[in-house]
């Protein structure tokens, strides 16, 4: 399990990565964690021509949160992100979902835009990228834009990121104070991929449930935003009918592929599991709620 | 003599020694400070000048014809040395030894010649300067295959007379019998009751961290082939490797190094070493073939049992056992190399701890398209132990009997050892309601009934199960051909030999054969035995693993037997050195070689403690003072025991009675506390306790690592570990995101017990304890399971019980 | 593909010594570890990143060698096992823990299962059992069972925190490269100018 051999390119500099990659097109595979992508390439199931590692790109590596947003820069350690108390403060389903993403010494190399990036269906960020409308800023030999979250996710592993391009940023807008959050996950191991997880975030207005958001990861091609769920839960009171109703509602319609590990009809009711345990999580936690 | 307290009964027993001053003790283990220090070299750290390395070409498909294999543009590439197909293999050394019942008609080779029987089978070998390299290379080779229908179901594989695995064989059945034991028939007939249960335990397989692995060097000019390797070699049977290779039986030195763990799958694991003396010869340079991750789980020749059983029990209605019978299909695979002797180790103890007075087993083993079985912890006998169980459970359910009770009023009485069950075995000794007992306690049994009463009101859906299950140990080489009425060879040797060398300065070394270090504290045991003879720290004890060239006959760990085994052999060699010491004390002393006696460490006279001769000072005048030895003895101090099974009897001529082949039998209860999440069918285990016998402990501390680990692997083969082969024969689960091995997360801690019901057969009264747990969990987990759902009245028929079998299970009751 | 494929040369800082090793872009961390520089304590048990046992420290927290190229590690300070023991005579606390413990069976995941344990602690000094647990869920072992794996660990906080018994407390490796008291493992992967 030796990888096949590729051209070694390390850029400096993000002009020197945006012109490398500009030049390579689709023939280049960019390497930050490498969490995901040297598995594949020992497996050669990856043989890419070429990988061109940011590892060295220091200027992408922060961690800057203020009232309005949390921007993680590309290099941004998992881990790092993990531990910083203004995520944890301002984008805490964010934090609360790094802890289900594998281990520790994985979240040590693995980065969250990488992540992000990766686009693995049954991850845990992209499902909070989805959930907290996130910003992913992509850098090309064209200069820069910025993808919302729900333009991003395209399929299984594919994204709105175009050959050439370099994701250099994450936004994820902040959480008003006294939101409630909740990320919950079903695996077969502490640390694996999930059968499915759910994300939630909700406020509690005068004892009603307000902005809802709920996401689904593990049960679709891509992150799923749950509409129907937010929409039963949007105005409703915090009880057990309307967290029932909107369980219900987040896997109408869902066709989880079969695996080894769960068919389609147990994905479905694992996933509803998750997202009412999720919703109960956050009411919990919400302002004005019982936690 | 003691006494069993719940029936004050007195039970005959061999005392174990009580002026035992080493073993008992839970000593820090000698091999550990070069572990610690990464210090220990597996295989996979060895090199040797101008070494090159191996990498199999290994077939896409379950099932097809090899129509061509084009090397040409493999050679060309970098850095490759030699590129090998099949059938260029087949010119240069023979099949691999195999112990299966034809072996003539599924001949095993390293490489397939005429077709591809299972996904991995390797079909070309490269060798390269490295394994870069030779995998590069790898992706060159091309290979024309032409598919054929996959055999992928046992069960349907054994009717099927047109599609064979091996065509030579003429059927996909290798071997098929029923032995019946006692009055079956009758038995059955007068029964009240008789309880039916369907089961299936799924293929999963050992996983070691470490991986097969051997570097060959052969000397054309000498015709010599060192192999470095971490299989066991088996002294006595490292002749059949040899032939393989085309080497002279004298001429093959096997020379073990340390695996990373095994659990069975480095037992006899001779294709690594048979890859890389062929890649050997053909470059005249050392190979190394190391398998990887991809090649053990597809090509490593380990993978379990997968057995479909359908079992009956007879009992009276007040739930006293009178007869069972076994009906298995085992599916074992392309290959069958070790025969049925996963069925042997079952029929060793298919009855359990109970008094079943006859016994039925019928045998299909099936060939199918997919990597053959290997020895997993157990090697059988752990399967078995889960179907009696699981059809025990079934009847305490059926006659609303507690579980614990039902098995202790079937119990065989501490009265009736040495006990033969009906197949012939013996059972050596045995107190299973002291076990049971010191169980229930250890886990509160009272307790936790009362706790799980109070969570199922709360409507958690919380069970406790128990289990009580026999741990044979030491097989006799009986089991291997007893399926024959007319074996090619009645083997009855299974030895242990070692050698124990004094040096000048007293100090001592031992060399053990056969096998090298795998996790097994084989070290500590030789250690802590010697220490008990000679009164010294194990710590300060040299030891070494030799080779088979010139080794002494030894059959290596298997069968939980080593302990026992190195007791005997270190005890006679230990009892041959002493004898000669004694001698020369007596000279030095000038004293009566009859009036000394051996105490603390040297040798004195019996009632003048004064008058004494430390064993250093023997040691120097053996080695250095020829002319101060006796007349007939020469110098040195150093000797040989070969230890042979302790206990073996044969088989009758119509198999009616098997022998004594598998006598020295250990037991455990354990008791499992679960909670079944309804909505994700996830199960946590809340509580869990294990109570051990093997006989006499050598070191408490490494048994319960033993335990421990056993039962982990037991928990994960009940809830997590599967082999999925989809209907194409393709390998689904073939990396560690797919196979589940458990984490510390899916572990429970475990409250541990121990008895102590020594063997009247072996030295100290050892039993082997090395495949504990994983004989026991799968039954305990099972049966809690069952209890946790029992309003929905699941029974767990299947391993792993996968979070989506129990809410099929459930969802099958509820009609949901 | 061009033929030959471009060698790098680089510097790596391993148990404190500078090696410049000439590689492929594709070597991985641990093969070049393991035969470059003879360090073979470290195991590859996978390949894939899952079992933990080719685990090492690098810039101070745990890695997986088997699914990092050396390429990516250049400039950096790695430690390996063969780095934790003070001298030929003497072993690490957390080591001499493990061998108290009997935390091992075969050996092959120790390597990873120690450099773990020298994170989790410098971390956590005094961590419950279930902490300990859901720490070394990181890394697989197949012949303990983990239990006293637990007990290796719980026993390495206590002669951490207590000192050696002649008093004199060794140095947790990476203390100093972990930086700050909140950062806990960040691997600091900055740029190099």
């Amino acid at each position: 399990m030796k990888p096949a051999a590729f051209e070694y390119h390390r850029p400096e500099s993000a002009e020197e990565a945006v012109a490398v990659l500009g030049r390579l097109g689709d023939e280049g595979r960019i390497l930050a964690g490498g969490q995901s992508l040297v598995p594949l390439m020992n497996f050669r199931l990856a043989q890419p021509e070429h990988v061109v590692d940011v590892n060295r790109l220091g200027e992408f590596d922060y961690v800057q949160a203020d009232d309005r947003a949390v921007r993680v820069g590309a290099l941004a350690r998992q881990s790092t992100v993990e531990m910083d108390a203004a995520v944890a403060e301002r984008a805490p389903l964010l934090r609360e979902a790094l802890g289900f993403v594998a281990h520790p010494p994985i979240r040590h190399r693995g980065t969250v835009v990488g992540s992000v990036a990766h686009a693995d269906p049954a991850a845990e960020l992209p499902a909070v990228a989805l959930c907290l409308e996130a910003t992913v800023t992509v850098r090309g030999e064209r200069g820069e834009r910025q993808i919302a979250a729900k333009d991003f996710f395209l399929g299984p592993f594919e994204t709105a990121i175009e050959p050439g391009e370099l994701a250099t940023e994450v936004a994820f807008p902040a959480s008003a104070p006294g939101t409630g959050y909740g990320f919950v996950e079903f695996a077969r191991r502490h640390g694996d991929f999930a059968i499915a997880g759910a994300g939630v975030t909700l406020a509690l207005r005068d004892g009603r449930i307000a902005d809802p958001r709920v996401v689904l990861c593990g049960v679709g091609p891509t992150p799923l935003r749950a509409a129907a769920a937010e929409r039963a839960l949007d105005g409703g009171a915090p009880d057990e009918e309307t967290i029932a109703a909107a369980a219900a509602a987040a896997v109408e319609g869902i066709e989880p592929p079969a695996d080894m590990h769960g068919g389609t009809r147990y994905r479905i009711g694992v996933a509803r599991a998750q997202v009412r345990r999720a919703i109960a999580k956050a009411l919990d936690r919400a302002e004005g709620g019982e936690g | 003599m003691a006494t069993n307290p719940r029936t004050n009964t007195e039970i005959p027993l061999v005392e174990k020694p009580s002026d035992l001053k080493w073993i008992g003790k839970s000593v820090k283990r000698v091999e550990d400070p070069k572990y610690l220090r990464g210090l220990g070299k597996y295989v996979a750290d060895l090199g040797f000048d101008g070494m090159l390395h191996a990498a199999v070409v290994r077939s896409p498909y379950a099932h097809a014809r090899i129509l061509s294999v084009d090397t040409s543009a493999a050679k060309a590439m970098p850095g490759v040395r030699a590129v090998v197909t099949g059938a260029e293999a087949a010119e240069i050394v023979d099949p691999l030894p195999d112990s299966g019942p034809a072996p003539e008609q599924h001949v095993l080779r390293v490489l397939a010649v005429d077709k591809v029987r299972y996904v991995g089978e390797g079909v070309a070998v490269v060798i390269a300067d490295t394994r870069y390299l030779a995998e590069d290379a790898r992706d060159m080779v091309l290979v024309e295959y032409e598919p054929l229908d996959v055999i992928a179901d046992p069960l349907v594989a054994l009717a099927d007379t047109s599609n064979l695995v091996h065509d030579d064989l003429g059927t996909n059945i290798a071997y098929e019998r029923t032995f019946t034991f006692g009055d079956v028939e009758g038995d059955f007939a007068a029964a009240d009751i008789i309880v039916k249960d369907k089961l299936h335990w799924h293929r999963c397989a050992a996983q070691a961290l470490d991986n097969s692995g051997a570097i060959a060097i052969y000397d054309a000019g000498s015709g010599e082939m060192t192999l470095h390797t971490n299989s066991i070699s088996i002294t006595s049977f490292s002749f059949g490797l040899a032939a393989s290779m085309r080497v002279a039986s004298n001429k093959l030195n096997m020379v073990p190094h340390p695996s990373g763990g095994s659990f069975g799958a480095r037992f006899s694991n001779w294709r690594t070493a048979v890859t890389a003396a062929l890649g050997a010869k053909v470059t005249g340079r050392p190979v190394k073939y190391s398998e990887d991750r991809l090649d053990h789980i597809l090509n490593g020749d380990q993978h379990s049992s997968d057995r479909y059983y359908e079992l009956e029990l007879a009992m009276t209605e007040d739930g006293i056992f009178k007869s069972y019978r076994t009906d298995v299909v085992d599916d074992y695979g392309a290959y069958i190399y070790l025969g049925v002797g996963t069925h042997g180790n079952a029929m060793a103890q298919v009855v359990g701890p109970y008094r079943i007075q006859s016994t039925e087993y019928r045998l299909r083993a099936v060939l199918t398209n997919k990597c053959q079985q290997g020895a997993y912890r157990g090697f059988g006998a752990e399967v078995a132990n889960w179907a009696i169980e699981r059809i025990v459970d079934k009847a305490a359910r059926q006659l609303d009997i507690d579980p614990a009770e039902l098995r202790r009023k079937n119990f065989i009485q501490p009265d009736q050892f040495p006990y033969h069950i009906p197949t012939g075995n013996l059972y050596d000794s045995g107190d299973y309601e002291r076990v049971l007992d010191h169980a229930l306690d250890e886990f509160d049994y009272a307790g936790m009934r009362a706790e799980q009463e109070r969570m199922r009101a709360e409507g958690r859906n919380v069970g406790i199960g128990i289990v009580s299950c026999q741990e044979r140990s030491v097989y006799s080489a009986t089991e291997f051909w007893f399926w024959f009425d007319e074996p090619a060879a009645e083997v009855t040797s299974t030895p242990e030999g070692v050698k124990l060398v004094v040096d000048p300065m007293g100090n001592l070394n031992v060399t053990l054969y056969s096998t090298p270090f795998w996790g097994n504290s084989s070290d500590t045991m030789a250690a802590m035995l010697l220490a008990e003879d000679f009164d010294v720290d194990p710590q300060t004890i040299g030891i070494d693993y030799g080779g088979t060239k010139g080794g002494l006959p030894a059959a290596g760990p298997g069968g939980s037997r080593l302990t026992v085994m190195y007791a005997g052999a270190i005890r006679g060699a230990a009892g041959k050195i002493k004898e000669k010491a004694r001698r020369i004390a007596a000279e030095m002393l000038e004293a009566d070689a009859d009036d000394l006696e051996w105490s603390d460490g040297g040798f004195q006279v019996v009632g003048s403690p004064s008058s004494r001769a430390e064993f250093a000072d023997i040691a120097m005048t053996a080695h250095l003072f020829a002319t101060k030895l006796p007349d007939d003895l020469q110098s040195g101090l150093e000797a040989t025991h070969v230890y042979d099974h302790p206990y073996t009897t044969m088989p009758s001529k119509d198999r009616s009675d098997l022998g004594s082949f598998y006598p020295c039998m250990g037991h455990a209860c354990h008791l499992a506390m679960v909670e079944v999440d309804l909505e994700t069918g996830g199960v946590e285990i809340l509580r869990y306790a294990a109570v051990h016998d093997a006989g006499t402990m050598v070191n408490p501390r490494s048994l319960e690592g033993q335990i421990i680990g056993g039962t982990a692997q037991g928990v994960a083969t009940a809830l997590l570990e599967e082999l999925v082969y989809d209907d194409q024969g393709q390998l689904l689960s073939t990396s560690f995101m797919d196979f589940l091995m458990p984490t510390a997360m899916e572990v429970p801690e475990l409250l541990i017990g121990h008895e102590e019901t020594p063997s009247p057969i072996t030295e100290y009264g050892i039993k082997g304890g090395g495949e504990a747990g994983r004989m026991m969990a799968p039954g305990a987990m099972s049966a809690a399971i069952d209890d946790a759902l029992r309003e929905y009245d699941v029974h767990v028929t299947d391993l792993p019980a996968t979070p989506e079998r129990i809410l099929d299970w459930v969802g099958q009751k509820a009609g949901s | 593909m061009s033929d030959a494929p471009s060698r790098r040369t680089i510097e790596l800082t391993v148990n404190g010594e500078r090696h410049e090793v000439e590689v492929e872009p594709r070597k991985l961390l641990a093969d070049v570890l393991r035969q470059d520089l003879g360090l073979t304590g470290l195991n590859l048990g996978c390949s894939h990143g899952v079992c933990g046992s080719c685990t090492v420290l690098l810039d101070g927290a745990t890695a997986r060698s088997c699914i990092l190229f050396a390429v990516q590690a250049d400039g950096a300070e790695i430690t390996t096992i063969e780095g934790i023991a003070p001298s030929n005579e003497e072993m690490h606390p957390i080591q001499e823990a493990f061998w108290e413990q009997q935390g091992l069976q075969c050996g092959y995941c120790t390597p990873g299962m120690v450099l773990r344990t020298v994170e989790l602690l410098r971390e956590n000094p005094d961590p419950t059992r279930e902490e300990v647990r859901e720490g070394i869920a990181s890394n697989l072992c197949r012949c303990t069972g983990y239990q006293f794996i637990v007990d290796s660990v719980i026993d390495a906080a206590a002669r951490l925190r207590e000192g050696e018994p002649d008093g004199h407390v060794r140095p947790l490796i990476g203390a100093e490269e972990a930086g700050s008291e909140d950062d806990h493992a960040n691997p600091a992967p900055a740029a190099h100018p």
